[in-house]
């Protein structure tokens, strides 16, 4: 049965962010919170869940930095890359120019593809999959695209400082990431100056970083673009601040007048009512719900505890992933899971590794809409229901049909063929699931093998509904070999609405 | 005329009836009535049948507008592109402007009256980026200007939605990615298919469990939207498969990616489908090298595909719904580079095809008296162009959707 989402009446305000008894954290309520803060909820992983509180499960999520591992090519790359694109640009002769520059971009295109499938790696491990959903979240808010930062070590950079930033004030985050030289370069910042002011930046930090639209003023925004004044990139890649060209003149801004700079206009941001609530609306939008809550009174209420302990990343997240609002009955098999949540979520649940082919998961994960570091516009991902449509549903389906169906290694390129062989060196090249898999759950009765699905795949609401349906397609057996059987209800199950939800 | 609808089927008869004779659809939708209504109505022309279609043709990459649309007869243009202006074989069309050679459908439509050419489109402040300049094109903003949602997506937001019964998607790409200019702001029913083979995704033993997952109750919300969502795709996709397959033809349409796609649109416009807009592209024109082969296989497939296209939809009587427009992120640069190619530009020529359009050649000729480091001066903005598609061809409020006035071109 459906429940309500929570109202004033059953839930006072007061009592909605306060954690959840413990008598509530059982199963169901891990399993809940292990698929929001990460990709799924494997038996083992809910067990150890409820060795302790909630509170120690998310402290091992985020208490601190894992950082991802950057690759001996990309550093490599990353210390030569001023130099060798000087170089090619000096070439006299027009053609051994461009060849020279061709070389650099496509050694570039293929560092960011390795990347990218380093990365699924790197947050399929369950360890580290809370804090890179957090990171994928901030990349959301933080929003950059690789169209227009191209170079790998850039963007590798700048995850890192995200990664690093949920330890920090998010104040002091949004001025680490005023710095950063994805940032500084995608909104033009470095071509801004105390002569011809760029209004991009200050623009999308008001908008999409601290405030949301409408809180600000035109001339807040002309004003703030003074200050962020003597921001550029040395040597195309570090961050560096000239005086000289900064605007030192008096600028107003939401009403307060001095020579404010960057950092300063971050703090004033901060004073303004809706830096409380902008940013946890946009949590709650990625963790829990697309619906805006039942009560504005339950965000108001947030964002003053949090303004009180100085906008601190990790007191958020303690405080929303354990409390009872977050928990409620209502928040059950409500939300769309993100093409990433999707396809790392099958990789956990099946137990598999990351597809190594770069070229084919990436193609994957655009064809579902989230195509890696490239959203579609500065807004970025508006997430929910606004993955599902008629192609990214194709797409879904695609890849659950391939991770159930061998590869055939002949016709791999040659590209695809190393990148099998490195995977195999690797131990990582478990990446289908094989035939024997189902083997156990052969031993088990329609019944048992309607539970285990049902519990380990989706969520409650669709438990009741699907279970009968399940009970009568192995019983059938219409295919008329219950290995294949078994195998096509699970790829049923897995392509169905209720496990792309979550 | 109506159809009796067949009667409902257990769900054994119809697990038994799909894996034995592939029965499927039909039957699924035997306990999916309201699918079943739909898609049995579907069969009957509708009041939104005869309302007007627009079909987008993006030349991606950037399409180079002075091989295109060739000023033969400026000394200017023979001065910059000492190696790759084009004297012979072209098509002449005035005192002063030719076809590319490959374009010689495009001289034959011109001649029926069902082609226009509007000149130098572009707009203010350009970008060179392909990515932020296509942006600008589909979301119909200013340079300086985030737009979030599609010219086309507004179109849509505006004039379709609300209609939940509707059995035909509303927009219809040939590509897996959506496209910028169908982005809306409300859900909206948009279908995406291939231009060959099975157009989205082959049938595999597993459907069955699929769909009869798919045929459960799901809460209100994003999961019965997701619901609905799958349930409309696999309708559409059996439907538009139906179509495609029944399709008959004596049009020969090229076998390129193009040719296909509109041969396909072709056979969903005779088929009555409810959709307003198709949008599919043509890849390929960033000619910075080796120019003068590459361009002239694009156009070519360009003028072959559009020509066959309006001829079929000739043949079906369709031809009056129908306007088909071509457009591009940019120009290419005036002056050629040294690799026997064209950098990235402004401002380019574009087309469009129908049997109610004026014909013939709008807009100002664009200034060649320029620099070899200088960019073409756009003279129409390409939001007119819209404009004039949204008010006279689609009677939608051009204004409102395009956030402001624009001066209308009269192609129409």
């Amino acid at each position: 049965m459906m429940k309500s989402p929570p109202t004033p009446q059953t839930l006072p305000v007061k009592d909605a962010w306060k954690p959840l008894p413990l008598t509530h954290w059982n199963t169901e309520t891990a399993a809940h919170l292990l698929r929001r803060i990460g990709y799924s909820a494997t038996p083992t992983k809910v067990q150890q869940a409820l060795n302790g509180p909630i509170s120690k499960t998310l402290e091992q999520a985020f208490g601190r930095v894992k950082p991802n591992t950057k690759s001996p090519e990309l550093s490599k790359f990353e210390t030569e890359f001023f130099e060798r694109s000087t170089e090619a640009n000096r070439l006299k002769d027009r053609e051994e120019r461009r060849i020279a520059q061709r070389n650099i971009r496509r050694e570039s295109d293929h560092l960011f593809r390795q990347y990218a499938v380093e990365w699924y790696r790197f947050a399929r491990d369950e360890a580290n999959s809370p804090q890179e959903k957090f990171v994928t979240f901030l990349h959301d808010v933080f929003v950059i695209e690789q169209r227009k930062i191209r170079e790998p070590f850039t963007l590798f950079n700048y995850e890192q400082t995200l990664r690093e930033g949920i330890q920090l004030n998010y104040p002091d985050l949004c001025k680490r990431v005023s710095r950063e030289p994805a940032m500084v370069r995608y909104l033009d910042l470095h071509q801004s100056s105390a002569r011809k002011p760029n209004e991009n930046f200050a623009r999308e930090l008001f908008e999409l970083f601290i405030l949301g639209e409408g809180n600000y003023t035109e001339d807040d925004i002309k004003e703030a673009a003074r200050a962020f004044t003597g921001y550029r990139i040395k040597k195309r890649t570090e961050f560096a601040y000239y005086d000289k060209i900064h605007d030192h003149s008096p600028k107003t801004v939401f009403g307060k007048t001095g020579p404010w700079t960057g950092d300063d206009i971050i703090d004033l941001a901060f004073e303004k009512p809706t830096a409380r609530t902008y940013l946890i609306q946009e949590l709650l939008k990625f963790y829990l719900t697309d619906d805006e809550l039942p009560h504005p009174d339950y965000i108001r209420a947030l964002g003053d505890i949090w303004a009180a302990r100085d906008f601190n990343l990790k007191y958020l997240i303690q405080t929303v992933f354990q409390s009872r609002l977050f928990h409620h009955p209502a928040y059950r098999g409500n939300l769309v899971k993100s093409p990433i949540h999707f396809y790392l979520g099958l990789c956990q649940d099946l137990q598999i590794d990351v597809t190594p082919f770069s070229g084919r998961t990436l193609h994957a994960m655009r064809t579902m809409g989230q195509n890696f570091y490239n959203p579609p516009n500065v807004r970025g991902w508006l997430y929910g229901q606004n993955w599902i449509n008629s192609t990214t549903i194709s797409g879904r389906r695609q890849l659950v049909d391939y991770l159930f169906t061998p590869v055939n290694e002949k016709r791999l390129n040659g590209n695809d063929k190393k990148a099998l062989k490195a995977a195999r060196e690797n131990n990582h090249a478990n990446f289908q699931v094989t035939p024997d898999r189902l083997g156990k759950l052969m031993k088990l009765d329609p019944e048992g093998i309607a539970d285990h699905l049902t519990t380990y795949f989706i969520t409650a609401p669709s438990r009741d509904t699907y279970r009968p349906a399940i009970i009568k397609m192995i019983e059938e057996n219409i295919d008329g070999k219950p290995h294949w059987n078994l195998r096509n209800t699970v790829i049923g199950l897995l392509q169905s609405p209720a496990y792309n939800l979550c | 005329m109506s159809k009796k609808l067949p009667s409902p089927l257990t769900r054994r008869e119809f697990i038994r009836q799909s894996a034995g004779g592939g029965l499927g659809f039909l039957a699924f939708s035997g306990f999916a009535p309201a699918f079943l209504t739909q898609s049995a109505y579907a069969q009957n022309p509708g009041p939104e049948r005869d309302r007007p279609i627009l079909v987008m043709i993006q030349l991606g990459g950037g399409n180079d507008g002075l091989n295109t649309l060739i000023p033969f007869t400026d000394d200017n243009y023979f001065r910059l592109r000492p190696n790759l202006s084009i004297r012979e074989n072209i098509h002449v069309v005035d005192d002063h402007l030719a076809l590319h050679p490959a374009l010689g459908q495009f001289r034959n439509l011109l001649d029926q009256g069902n082609l226009s050419i509007i000149q130098n489109v572009g707009y203010p402040n350009p970008s060179r980026s392909h990515f932020r300049s296509t942006e600008i094109w589909e979301t119909a903003s200013d340079s300086d200007e985030y737009g979030t949602t599609g010219w086309l997506g507004r179109y849509l937001d505006n004039n379709c939605s609300g209609t939940p019964e509707q059995a035909d998607p509303s927009a219809i790409h040939i590509g897996d990615i959506i496209p910028q200019s169908y982005l809306t702001d409300k859900p909206a029913s948009i279908f995406g298919m291939r231009s060959s083979g099975s157009f989205n995704r082959r049938k595999s033993p597993s459907d069955i469990a699929y769909e009869t997952l798919l045929n459960e109750p799901h809460i209100e919300g994003s999961p019965s939207y997701l619901q609905q969502t799958m349930m409309n795709t696999l309708v559409t996709e059996r439907r538009v498969e139906t179509h495609l397959a029944n399709y008959k033809t004596q049009v020969q349409y090229p076998s390129s990616n193009l040719g296909q796609s509109l041969k396909r649109i072709a056979a969903l416009i005779h088929a009555d489908m409810e959709t307003r807009v198709y949008y599919v592209s043509q890849t390929g024109y960033d000619t910075h090298a080796g120019q003068l082969e590459k361009h002239t296989e694009l156009l070519g497939d360009l003028a072959n595909s559009m020509a066959a296209f309006q001829r079929d939809l000739k043949a079906n009587k369709r031809d009056d719904q129908v306007l088909t427009m071509t457009f591009s992120e940019f120009g290419r640069r005036a002056a050629e580079n040294g690799s026997a190619g064209t950098d990235h530009g402004t401002a380019a020529p574009l087309f469009v095809m129908g049997r109610d359009v004026k014909g013939g050649i709008l807009g100002q000729r664009p200034d060649l008296n320029l620099d070899p480091k200088e960019d073409l001066q756009y003279t129409t903005d390409f939001r007119g162009i819209y404009n004039t598609v949204l008010d006279q061809w689609l009677q939608a409020d051009a204004q409102q959707i395009l956030g402001d006035q624009f001066d209308p071109v009269p192609f129409l």
